[in-house]
């Protein structure tokens, strides 16, 4: 029996902006897309008893993000057990891509950035950079856990899927 | 590289080198030539959030993604003009993009014989030469953003 290559499935990605970038999020991971009058007074959105710790993304990547306008969103996701909050500017939409269409992240970039993005997307006249959702949660793990908060080891615990509204989705 | 190319060339008929001469900041550089692969006009680089040294953005041209080298950041120079260029140039990890001045790069003939070791610590180099009272420096592409 000779074995045949499946071809790979493509793969679903939330672009977001944030700060004048463009950035993309693996569809897998996102639990859901929030307004901030949905997520309330709350710093760390809690949603069917979970809590999604908020992230501070622009500060972890330098930037400047202007939040509160009437299209920024509160996005949720989770990953292994982990779950955290971005608040993004906009969100900008889905996108399907074949694996082969995310691109590396060009080898001359060669420090701690190169965890950071699982590669880059071409995005309208632009480019997504896909963020890498493990770091984004480790991010939050170590900001909780230097901040001597309850909750530094990730709850392991099955994320309920929250569906997103398509009418917020572009 | 040029020496060895010197080496090669000794006994034969001297083989002249072409370079590129271009400006960051007003300042005059060369590379040579056949590590140049394109010359465009600068499109808004996406800037990457990340730590390494002047690779700090990307520059999409068509389906194209290059990483940016700040040349001139390295150098303390500022980019002059309103429309700066885009040198393309072919490293040995993929090619990569810097944003030059305005004033249009022009060709330039070298005899072997005018080639000199550049002593300056500011920029990869693979020699320089003398143009008047300036010395222009042979920027080595292969050895950009390589940790010193």
């Amino acid at each position: 029996m000779t074995g045949i290559s499946l071809p790979a499935s493509p793969s679903r990605f939330l672009i977001v902006l944030l700060g004048g970038r463009y950035l993309a999020l693996d569809a897998e991971s996102i639990q859901g897309v929030l307004t901030f009058e949905e997520v309330g007074s709350l710093d760390d959105p809690r949603i069917h008893g979970l809590v999604y710790r908020a992230i501070n993304l622009a500060e972890q990547l330098g930037v400047s993000n202007n939040q509160g306008t009437a299209n920024s969103r509160i996005v949720l996701f989770s990953e292994r057990g982990a779950h955290g909050s971005i608040r993004v500017t906009r969100v900008q939409g889905l996108l399907e891509l074949h694996p082969s269409q995310v691109l590396p992240l060009p080898s001359q970039f060669r420090g701690p950035e190169r965890r950071w993005y699982q590669g880059m997307i071409l995005f309208a006249k632009s480019i997504a950079l896909v963020l890498n959702s493990s770091w984004v949660l480790d991010v939050q793990v170590a900001s909780v856990e230097a901040s001597g908060g309850e909750g530094g080891i990730p709850r392991l615990v099955a994320a309920q899927k929250i569906s997103m509204n398509n009418s917020r989705i572009c | 590289m040029l020496r060895t190319l010197q080496n090669y060339h000794r006994g034969m008929a001297r083989q002249s080198y072409q370079l590129l001469v271009f400006f960051v900041g007003g300042r005059r550089l060369a590379v040579k030539a056949v590590d140049v692969s394109g010359i465009f006009q600068w499109a808004e680089p996406i800037p990457v959030a990340g730590q390494t040294p002047f690779v700090t953005s990307i520059v999409r041209q068509g389906q194209t993604v290059l990483p940016v080298f700040d040349l001139a950041a390295s150098l303390r120079l500022t980019v002059q003009g309103s429309r700066p260029l885009c040198l393309r140039v072919k490293h040995p990890l993929g090619e990569m993009a810097m944003c030059i001045d305005e004033e249009i790069p022009i060709l330039h003939t070298l005899d072997p014989a005018a080639l000199q070791t550049y002593h300056g610590k500011d920029l990869p180099a693979d020699g320089s030469y003398t143009n008047g009272l300036d010395e222009i420096p042979i920027l080595s592409v292969s050895r950009l953003g390589a940790t010193e």
